[in-house]
């Protein structure tokens, strides 16, 4: 074990999933002369159908713990299955059985790691916590990462406000491949590893397994029902509607003349309505569950930027209405696939995360408002 | 500021080698390496220092030489009992194993192990006060069907001293094999074959002052064991591979001086441990001593305190410098809900909260004023509240 220098800076929790991006950021702040002490989450059992995961899996603390062990900092590996088990899993079961499309990394970050995550860095007396997202703190505000291509500030919106200044994001400031140049550089194990994007507790990307683990037989999420188009005819069956996206193309019926895809999930009567493309357009938006992480909440006519996916570059559009707990947008241009369920962002120009929230709905048609 | 001196409070898990064991061990390292079953000096040289050893041993069981084999430790013991006895009893016509819910995980993964081979799993209730219930063990070891009894007999979470001697006679007059884990009670009690009737004991040297990977393990005369491994006949065909024949020098120091300091080193731990548990619970008057109305060994405090996490305040202790530990820790490290505490019907939300402190060689009353001042700090902003220092 290389012996640190005695810490100068304060003591900082870094959670280290074993993958390089916390690795390096544990690595960067004991190089800045932070205390850091490192810890690896459990969210989940170990299952013998779960063997290379990008974190919980033996192999990764093992990696995290190794990398700590380089840095001369003590690790530990924390268990919140049960919260995690609580906030997170439970609530992708719920959405999933209700319709809609969860993103379950955006309740893991609000809950488990920069609340309950939070509570294990006070018990150690530790003002700030540190993880390896790609964003950026500045100002009490958080803010878009240097690269566009890692941003996931989509995944942050959630979290309370008065965290932000105990958040410390290394990386946010560096693109993906100065990453691994300084993994490398410091010869760090993980260097190498591949990246993921897949969700930690979904065996390959399979979600539909996890909702048959976790739901009764016969949920009718699960039970068979009808596949019928906006008009209400029939065109087949399908094996539970909760295997369905919003946008999805696969496993419907073909004898259309033209493509279709599935463009609202019914759960009152287990349908799932399939449309053309351009049913999937939508020209604004309602969210709920908002979170502002903001002084003031945008007024109305607001011009923003904003973001319905991880990855897709944000797109202009206008605040037609916003409070405490929902918002509603305009997009100046339709985007396709706006699935209730997942998250919105909203930016301003300079990358600032105005605050986000849970799509409601999907709006095909704006509502025509007074000027 | 220079950081205090670290307080190790977690004997329970593991001791230093000593050094007087450590000086026996040398030569074994060095000129005296030889294979005991060798037939050339070398060997007949490294054979001598073997048959020494488990004369010794035995000697410390009040056990005969050929009554003692040589494992790798304890977790090989339970194994070599449990797996090992039924496996033979099992030709016998005889199916249940009765064990109890506060084992090591070395002696219940075997029973489940043997469930699976055909063994019928007979479970024994615990007192909230964390001792198997002999009344209960007298409905459960039946005659002609009773295989196999397994229960230890010191806990190791709780240090709760089991009825062995009781449970020793039941199986006996039942007709069944006794074996105790006696892992963390050899040194603290009297471990002899001559004063109870077990049939096999698990002793490990890591708990003991000799090095992680050997161990003593009693088999009584007339008792027979299906072996784990295969191979040469070393050890009687019961553990076949080379002996560890320094390791197995140092287990016999470990286990002559454990015994000659046996009074001694209960009373300095018995003083340290009420001590320390005395003045814990005058400062946190709330806090739970887990197996406080039962015969404990001296070296260990299991504590809870209501509204706290064991995850936490293990991390923020070790962070202080006091190395403590709570339940089992799985592979990965993290720490998973004690089922000792559970089986003595402990709230989960309190056995969740639990910290065991075991005492040893390197213990001091100046460790425990210490932690007397820390944990109660600890304590007091784990829940909250600030400024209590």
């Amino acid at each position: 074990m290389t012996a640190s220098p005695r810490p100068t800076r304060p003591r900082v929790l870094a959670a280290m999933s074993g993958g390089v991006d916390s690795s390096v950021a544990a690595a960067l702040l004991v190089r800045q002369g932070y205390d850091v002490v490192g810890v690896t989450m459990k969210l989940f059992k170990d299952g013998g159908d779960l063997p290379d995961r990008p974190c919980c899996s033996l192999d990764s603390v093992n990696d995290a713990r190794r990398v700590a062990e380089s840095l001369g900092i003590p690790h530990y590996v924390l268990n919140l299955q049960d919260a995690f088990g609580r906030d997170v899993v439970a609530d992708f079961v719920a959405e999933y059985s209700a319709g809609r499309t969860p993103i379950p990394c955006v309740r893991c970050n609000t809950f488990t790691k920069f609340r309950d995550l939070l509570a294990k860095a006070d018990a150690i007396d530790a003002p700030f916590i540190a993880t390896g997202h790609y964003a950026r703190v500045a100002d009490g505000r958080l803010m878009r990462g240097v690269d566009d291509n890692k941003d996931q500030t989509y995944f942050l919106w959630g979290i309370e406000r008065e965290v932000l200044s105990r958040m410390i994001l290394p990386v946010g400031a560096m693109t993906k491949p100065e990453t691994r140049a300084i993994a490398r550089e410091l010869g760090l194990l993980t260097a190498e590893k591949p990246e993921s994007h897949e969700i930690c507790f979904v065996p390959d990307g399979d979600y539909a397994k996890v909702l048959e683990r976790e739901l009764p037989a016969g949920a009718p999420a699960l039970a068979p029902g009808p596949i019928v188009t906006r008009d209400g005819t029939v065109v087949g069956t399908h094996d539970g509607f909760a295997r369905y996206t919003i946008g999805q193309r696969r496993r419907l019926p073909g004898g259309s003349s033209e493509p279709m895809f599935v463009v609202a999930l019914r759960p009152e009567d287990r349908a799932v309505v399939i449309g053309p493309r351009e049913d999937l357009l939508g020209r604004g938006l309602t969210a709920e569950g908002v979170n502002w992480l903001v002084d003031a909440v945008p007024a109305v006519g607001t011009s923003v930027l904003v973001r319905i996916r991880h990855r897709a570059s944000p797109v202009p559009g206008t605040v037609l209405s916003a409070d405490d707990v929902r918002f509603e947008v305009a997009l100046e241009e339709p985007a396709y696939a706006i699935a209730p369920g997942q998250s919105v962002v909203l930016y301003d120009a300079q990358g600032v995360v105005l605050g986000g929230g849970i799509i409601a709905a999907s709006r095909r048609v704006l509502p025509v408002r007074a000027a | 500021m220079v950081p205090p001196a670290p307080i190790y409070l977690d004997h329970a898990a593991t001791t230093p080698v000593r050094p007087e064991v450590l000086e026996a061990m040398t030569p074994f390292y060095g000129p005296r390496f030889g294979n005991p079953s060798s037939t050339h000096r070398w060997g007949r040289e490294a054979r001598a220092a073997l048959d020494e050893a488990r004369e010794r041993v035995a000697t410390c069981l009040g056990a005969a030489p050929d009554e003692v084999c040589f494992t790798s430790g304890g977790t090989e013991g339970d194994n070599l009992a449990v797996l090992g006895g039924w496996r033979i009893l099992r030709d016998h016509g005889k199916k249940a194993v009765v064990s109890s819910p506060i084992e090591h995980k070395a002696v219940l993964q075997a029973v489940h192990q043997a469930a699976k081979e055909g063994a019928e799993e007979r479970m024994l209730n615990v007192t909230r006060d964390g001792a198997v219930d002999l009344a209960d063990a007298a409905t459960k070891i039946t005659s002609g069907d009773t295989a196999l009894v397994s229960v230890m007999w010191i806990n190791n979470e709780t240090g709760v001293i089991q009825p062995v001697a009781e449970l020793a006679q039941m199986a006996k007059a039942a007709g069944a094999m006794f074996h105790t884990d006696a892992v963390q009670a050899f040194g603290k009690v009297v471990v002899s074959a001559k004063e109870i009737p077990f049939d096999f004991v698990a002793v490990s040297g890591h708990k003991l002052g000799a090095p992680k990977g050997i161990g003593a393990f009693y088999i009584r005369r007339g008792a027979a064991i299906e072996p784990l491994f295969f191979g040469g006949s070393q050890d009687r065909g019961r553990r076949p591979g080379t002996e560890n024949v320094a390791a197995a020098v140092g287990l016999a120091k470990a286990m002559e001086l454990a015994i000659a300091e046996r009074e001694a080193h209960w009373a300095s731990l018995e003083q340290m441990r009420d001590r320390l548990e005395a003045r814990l619970l005058e400062r946190i008057p709330d806090a739970v001593v887990h197996g406080r109305g039962s015969k404990r060994a001296p070296h260990i405090l299991n504590i809870s305190v209501p509204g706290t996490d064991s995850e936490s305040l293990l991390m923020a202790l070790d962070l202080q410098g006091v190395a403590c530990s709570s339940g089992s820790a799985c592979q990965s490290g993290s720490i998973t809900p004690s089922h000792v505490l559970a089986a003595m019907g402990v709230r989960a939300d309190v056995a969740n909260a639990a910290i065991r402190m075991s005492f040893g060689a390197l213990s001091t009353p100046a460790d425990v004023d210490r932690v007397a001042e820390l944990f109660p700090a600890l304590i007091a902003k784990a829940r909250g509240l600030s400024g209590v220092a």
